[in-house]
């Protein structure tokens, strides 16, 4: 088929489609999960009492980079699939599948991220041993998989109040601990704290609380209009910004760095201290609500990749079967295997925050990545974009090295102590690297050969044969 | 490229192995949806109204509001319904290009997977 042979389609509306409020609380709650409580506190082992602010702010403008670059791409590649698109079309499809195995991994630290951290925060609240941590752990991984095997979706309008109840509360009472406890503006030079400020990784830490933003891109199929998506995607970071801001400002107000790095659960240790009991339980209860979204999001965002990779031939089949609700049951049930085994190790380890730290540089490296794409693209794609970054190439440019040093930083550096170089995050991160890239180049060729002989093998060609028509040269399936 | 007396025979193939999958039926029994289809090589469009996961009818042009909306060529929808291609392989390409939720993407590639497992 010719670009002169086709047909270009009057726009249709779908009876169902996400409008910018819904859009733009998908993107803001799928980035704001209990893991951004602890990437706060990870700001501020760099940046310390108000100057984190700062490098939240810094990282907001980083953000609005990112939005720009995954805009123009999602403009250019208008379906869920799209990442594997840009990328396979810019780096080629082995590379492609090799980044998205590993950018899926951090799908499974956020999510066995926030089951470690909801069920320490509830074992915090009702005072029990530190083991049943771990029984709360499973607990919410179990509701999690069976409410996801029974089909059961949380309604759009669902996730959109949870969201900006997430975010509403968390700012109100950050709002509350700053101005009623303590006086926090009498003094405003005391916010400052003390301590060295190493802006790098300040600024890769800002950038992990917006981490997984961009992933709205996702729905931009039963988005009203491609527009809806680019809005989200400036919007919701200014969302987390205003949030994260206030909330870094209160935390260094009122609850020391000495006893925020060695907690689980920062957020109730500012509830407390601004509200007491009733402090600690609305943090808990904001805490409890982001594992909504997070295993809501988390589950059906890495289950249907999942599924799409097992259907395509790059994962075994298995991953494929459905259960009589149309649900990957194989799919679902590994994740929640494999994030309970993750929070099993961050239990018996106390290594939460080296999640921070992986998760943040995996999103540096995709950031790098995506910018490489628009760079790429913008050469070898001529075609119109709904969206287009002004000054696209030498800002694409400066993304790639930007967001590459920022990797190096998050990398390489011990998220609990700022003067200290540590390779742990780098190690997590080649590990999963490696395993993704050994899986591609030696194992997906020999399932996408079985799986070519099987069809060959099971059954011929069902469609009947026609007289040749006008269109010689037709495509033959599984081609 | 296919006319569309290919692409309703394929259609009429299409909906008895559908319906007659007592498995699909049951898996899609909570699935109500208007699916328009769209070809991107010939002006022909199409809809399929499923109804509690059942097709209870094709027809040429749009009817109705739909939930979802199917875009590629007309020989891809051919191969499709035969259950002679992978949808997701295509989809992945970008030659089929979908119009709805990502559970409606994935409910409408597993018609095909339940029905033509080896596809």
């Amino acid at each position: 088929m010719t670009g002169d042979d086709s047909f270009e389609p009057a726009p249709i509306t779908l009876r169902r489609s996400v409008g910018g409020a819904t859009a733009t609380a998908t993107s803001a709650g799928l980035a704001f999960a209990a893991i951004d409580y602890l990437g706060v506190v990870s700001i501020l082992a760099y940046a310390p009492g108000a100057t984190a602010a700062f490098a939240i702010f810094i990282g907001g403008l980083v953000v609005i980079l990112v939005s720009a670059i995954f805009s123009e791409l999602n403009g250019l590649y208008p379906t869920a699939a799209g990442i594997r698109l840009y990328m396979g079309r810019a780096i080629g499809n082995r590379t492609a599948l090799s980044v998205t195995f590993t950018y899926m991994t951090t799908v499974v630290l956020v999510i066995a991220a926030d089951a470690f951290l909801i069920g320490a925060a509830v074992r915090h609240v009702l005072n029990e041993p530190a083991v049943l941590a771990y029984v709360w752990i499973a607990v919410l991984l179990a509701i999690a998989l069976a409410a996801n095997l029974r089909g059961v979706r949380i309604a759009g309008w669902v996730q959109t109040v949870v969201t900006y109840t997430v975010l509403t509360g968390t700012s109100i009472l950050s709002v509350v601990a700053l101005f009623h406890v303590g006086g926090a503006f009498k003094h405003p030079f005391d916010l400052f704290g003390r301590g060295t400020f190493s802006g790098i990784q300040a600024v890769a830490f800002a950038l992990f609380l917006y981490a997984a933003f961009e992933w709205v891109t996702t729905t931009a199929e039963e988005a009203r209009t491609p527009k809806v998506i680019t809005r989200a995607l400036f919007i919701a970071p200014v969302l987390i910004w205003l949030v994260a801001t206030v909330f870094a400002l209160a935390l260094s107000h009122l609850v020391g760095y000495s006893t925020l790095h060695a907690s689980a659960y920062p957020q109730l240790l500012l509830g407390h201290a601004a509200l007491g009991t009733v402090g600690e339980l609305w943090m808990l209860a904001l805490t409890v609500l982001t594992a909504l979204n997070t295993f809501n999001g988390g589950f059906l965002v890495a289950s249907r990749f999942i599924y799409a990779a097992a259907r395509e031939g790059n994962l075994p089949r298995q991953f494929a079967r459905l259960n009589l609700n149309a649900v990957p049951w194989l799919a679902v049930t590994s994740l929640a295997v494999v994030s309970a085994v993750v929070a099993a190790v961050v239990f018996a380890t106390g290594q939460w925050l080296l999640l921070v730290s992986v998760g943040a540089a995996i999103e540096c490296a995709i950031y790098a990545i995506g910018s490489l794409c628009l760079l790429i693209l913008r050469s070898r794609v001529e075609r119109q974009r709904p969206f287009k970054l002004i000054a696209g190439r030498p800002l694409a440019t400066f993304g790639v090295v930007l967001f590459t040093l920022l990797f190096v930083a998050t990398a390489f550096a011990d998220p609990k102590d700022s003067s200290r170089f540590s390779v742990a995050p780098f190690s997590v991160i080649a590990i999963l690297g490696a395993i993704s890239t050994a899986y591609v180049l030696l194992v997906v060729p020999k399932l996408q050969r079985a799986a070519a002989a099987r069809t060959a093998a099971s059954r011929p060609r069902r469609r009947p044969t026609r007289a040749p028509s006008s269109d010689v040269g037709a495509e033959q399936p599984g081609e | 490229m296919a006319d569309w007396d290919e692409i309703s025979e394929a259609l009429a193939d299409y909906t008895i192995s559908c319906n007659e999958n007592q498995r699909l039926r049951k898996m899609q029994r909570d699935w109500s949806r208007m699916l328009h289809f769209v070809c991107s090589d010939t002006p022909q469009t199409f809809s399929m109204d499923v109804v509690r996961g059942e097709i209870t009818s094709t027809q040429q042009g749009h009817v109705g509001v739909p939930d979802i909306v199917v875009t590629a060529t007309s020989e891809t929808f051919c191969d499709m319904f035969w259950g002679d291609l992978n949808p997701v392989q295509k989809y992945l390409r970008g030659e089929i290009v979908v119009k709805g939720s990502q559970e409606d993407v994935m409910r409408l590639d597993a018609i095909s997977y339940v029905i033509w497992p080896e596809s």
